[in-house]
Formats: structure tokens, sequence, C-alpha cells
């Protein structure tokens, strides 16, 4: 390689070198023997023009070659400069690719974590149903043979208040174990987000307002109820973490299918989705928090006061429905959750029904 | 006062259930699963079947369609605690094959006894107009 390179650099100057040397040479001799040469020159006058035709021919033709390897350097570097423009694309292609399957991967093990917890869940309550089940038998029975005034009586009834809330657990693990088995139908997105705010208006200090903004009025299909619970569990969420006093800000607009936003949500499908931003005041979360906060059983709140199933359930159900929840905040600054449902033609799905609601 | 079959694999819930049953003075006979029930509806004769869906051997929902099948005029009531497989526990699955009434696990006993005696009544009238 080497060898190469110094022969590559040195091969001009050998050239010329060698050129200049034999003119030296040929001048010194044409010095000495001028005579004799100019005697040579007659020999050959009648072949002069032939030799000047000769002469301009080589020159011509050495300075064609000189543009043609100059064309061929300057086409090589455009060619070379265009490989590297090309390559260093594909680098950034990769890296993108590498980015989103990242995000993907941590997006489905999260589903995946979900799912299994979800199965879990299930064979939990199945059996925690028939434990509750035993005691609330034994203890109305036990109940029946005391007197309604002994602290027997009313003991006991203290364990059925303790039952009431174990049960109440349940339910709510059975909600989240509960997946495929909701009744679908074509809803309109802002009347249903209205009614879930007059229903959580009673139930929310004074002092917090609550704002909706819709930009457009479309329908989705959905399950009402599982919609309400959306809204009621994050709003609630947001008027917890704002120590009553604050503003929250629900914003109702539409992505359409090309958007650049889609493609930081995985597995999604193109088609418009309609868009809704919870926006809260309140005292926000740091990163270690929002990497876990749809996780069953994750809560924040002091014991007895939160199950940690809340936003786990919310997460839940809009998986069901074919959507996306993501959630932005900085400590002190608020949160903003940001939920993407599939838009649906009204005028095709109207009263079309999905599935059959098997809950019983 | 009726005869009850009673199909339950969890022990505690047996025995609890034989006691709130027998107490409301009805005939209490407990089978453990599946299996065990239909040998013993070869020999008894109960009013009413009061069964659990999910159970190892017999499940409830073979159970269900087998008697169904054999003695139409039986009354089903299937209770279930959800989950597991199927987070209703199949119980609108046991209605569809034949059962009167479901209840999901735990179970509001007075309205259990309440629906069993509705079945029964339902079925002396029936009896009776026949």
């Amino acid at each position: 390689m080497d060898g190469k390179n110094l022969r590559k650099e040195w091969l001009p100057f050998l050239v010329a070198l060698t050129g200049i040397v034999l003119s030296a040479i040929f001048a010194h001799f044409l010095g000495y023997h001028i005579e004799a040469y100019l005697d040579l020159l007659d020999a050959i006058k009648h072949h002069l023009p032939w030799l000047s035709f000769v002469i301009g021919a080589l020159i011509s033709l050495l300075l064609a070659i000189i543009t043609k390897t100059a064309l061929l350097a300057k086409a090589r570097t455009r060619s070379l400069d265009e490989t590297n423009e090309s390559l260093r694309k594909e680098i950034s292609e990769r890296a993108e690719v590498e980015e989103s399957k990242q995000k993907l991967e941590v997006a489905l093990r999260q589903g995946q974590k979900l799912q299994a917890i979800g199965t879990l869940a299930g064979g939990i309550a199945h059996d925690f149903n028939n434990i509750l089940y035993a005691i609330i038998g034994y203890i109305e029975m036990a109940r029946d043979d005391v007197d309604k005034e002994s602290t027997v009586y009313k003991n006991l009834g203290k364990v059925l208040e303790a039952t009431a809330r174990g049960q109440e657990l349940v339910s709510r693990i059975l909600a989240f174990s509960r997946r495929q088995h909701h009744q679908h139908d074509v809803v309109n997105l802002r009347k249903t987000i209205e009614a879930a705010l007059s229903l959580l208006r009673p139930t929310i200090p004074a002092s917090v307002t609550i704002k909706f903004e819709p930009e457009i009025d479309p329908w989705i299909l959905a399950n009402q109820t599982q919609l309400h619970q959306i809204f009621v569990n994050i709003i609630n969420n947001a008027v917890d973490a704002m120590d009553d006093e604050g503003q929250i800000t629900i914003y109702l607009s539409r992505i359409p299918a090309n958007d650049p936003l889609l493609k930081a949500f995985p597995a999604n499908e193109a088609q418009p989705y309609c868009r809704i931003d919870i926006v809260d005041t309140g005292h926000g979360m740091d990163q270690p928090t929002m990497e876990r906060i749809f996780e069953p059983f994750f809560t924040t709140k002091e014991v007895g006061k939160g199950t940690g199933l809340g936003l786990s359930i919310v997460h839940t159900i809009i998986k069901e429905h074919r959507g996306e929840i993501s959630v932005e905040s900085l400590l002190g600054r608020g949160a903003k959750f940001t939920i993407l449902l599939p838009e649906q033609d009204h005028s095709e799905q109207q009263g079309e029904h999905h599935g059959q609601n098997t809950t019983g | 006062m009726a005869k009850i079959l009673l199909v339950e694999d969890d022990e505690l819930v047996r025995d609890m259930l034989t006691q709130v049953l027998q107490r409301a003075s009805h005939q209490v006979i407990p089978a453990t699963n599946g299996e065990e029930a239909t040998s013993l509806l070869r020999t008894e004769k109960p009013d009413i079947m009061v069964t659990d869906i999910i159970m190892p051997k017999k499940s409830g929902i073979t159970l269900i369609s087998e008697v169904k099948n054999r003695q139409p005029d039986l009354e089903i009531i299937a209770i279930s605690g959800g989950g597991r497989l199927d987070p209703t526990g199949y119980l609108d699955l046991s209605e569809t094959l034949g059962a009167s009434v479901s209840f999901e696990k735990p179970i509001d006993n007075t309205a259990l006894l309440m629906a069993i005696d509705l079945l029964i009544h339902g079925k002396r009238d029936k009896a009776a107009t026949k």
C-alpha cells in the first residue's frame, strides 16, 4: 500500500525529470554538432511539414488526454460525494429506524406487562371472590346467632364493612382484566366528554375550574361507560394533583391520517384520530413516576386513598378502543395527558353495534 | 322447603352455602365437582341445582348442558367468581345453556334464597296448572 502511494506521488516528477534530462542531452548534442544537424535538416527538408503535423497532432492528443483525465477525476469526485451523501442519509435513517424500534419495544413490553398482570389479576380475583364470599356468608350467619345489641354483632358488622372494601378492590381488579367484553357503539365524543364533566363537577372543589374547548364534533366507536371511566379517572387524578386549586383544560381536536405525530405511536393505522388533551395546573410528576404511571397497583397516593388501578384501567380501556395515551409532565409544572382515539365515519356506521355486553 | 343439589369445589364456600341453605330449611345435597353431581343426579331428585362454573374435572358449563338435556325441569342457578379464563366466569353462557338465574360471587345470600323461593314457587305453579 505504501509503495504504491509512493510510486503514485513520484511518477509525475519522474516523468518530468526524464523529459528534462532528455531535452538537456538533446540540447547538448545540438550545441556541439549544430552543423551536422543542419545538414540533416536539409536531408529531411521536404519531410518538415509532415513532421510538424505529427508534432502538432501529438501535442493535441496529449492535451486531449490531460483534459480527459481531469474530467474523469472530476466525475469521480462527484460520484464519491454522492456516495458519501447517500451513506450519511442511510446512517440517519438507520438511527431513526432503530429509535422507533426501541420505542415500539418499550410500548410492547409495557402492553405485555399490563396484559400479563391483567391475566394474573383475573385469576386472583376469582379466588378472592370465593374467599370473600365464604367470609361474608359465615359472618352473616354468626350475626344471626347473636344479640343485635352485643359487641360481637357490631364487631362482626365491621368485618363485613372490611369485606365490602375487599369486594370493591376485587371488582376494580376485574374491571382491569375485563377487556373485550364491552359493547361498542358509535358515540359522540364531544357529548360524552360533556356528560362526564357534568357527572364530575359536583364532586370537584369550586376552586378548581374545568374548561372544555372542543374544536371538532367527532364520532367514535366506543363504549360510553368506559369513556366516562377514562375522563373520570384522569380528571380525578388531576384534581388530586392540584391540592384543591387550579385549572383543568380539555382540548378536543383532529389529527389527519398522515400527521407526523402518529409516527411516534407504534402499531396504529393510517386514519384520522381524535386527539384529547387534558391539561392540569397541578404539581406534575417526575420522569420515574411518568414511566410507571400506567402500571397497575402503582400509586403515589397515601395508603387507602388510591388503589393504583385508575390509570392502568384507563390504559387498558384506551388500548381496547385501538387508541393511544401518553403523558407529558414536569415536576411542579402540571401534567398533560394526550389521548388518541380512532375517528369513526359517522354516516357509514350509525347504529351499528359491535359485540355483546357480557358483563352480566 | 326444597331439595337442593349444591355443586361447589371450594370447601369453605360449599360448607357455608350448605349451612345458609339448611338454615332456610332447605335440604342440601353437596357435591364437590361436576362429575360427582352427575352421579348424584342418578339417585337423587333435587328441585334445584346450584352450581359453580369454574371447577376441576367437570366444569359447571358442561354440567349445565348435560343436565338440561336429561332433566329439563330441574331449575339451575349458576354462581361464579369470575376471572381466571373469562371475566364473567361464563355466567352469560350458563344462562344461555339453561341456567334460570346466575350470580357473581360474592353473592348476597338473601338474594340467592329469594331466587330459590321464586323458582320453587314457579315450579309448583307450573306443576299445578299441568
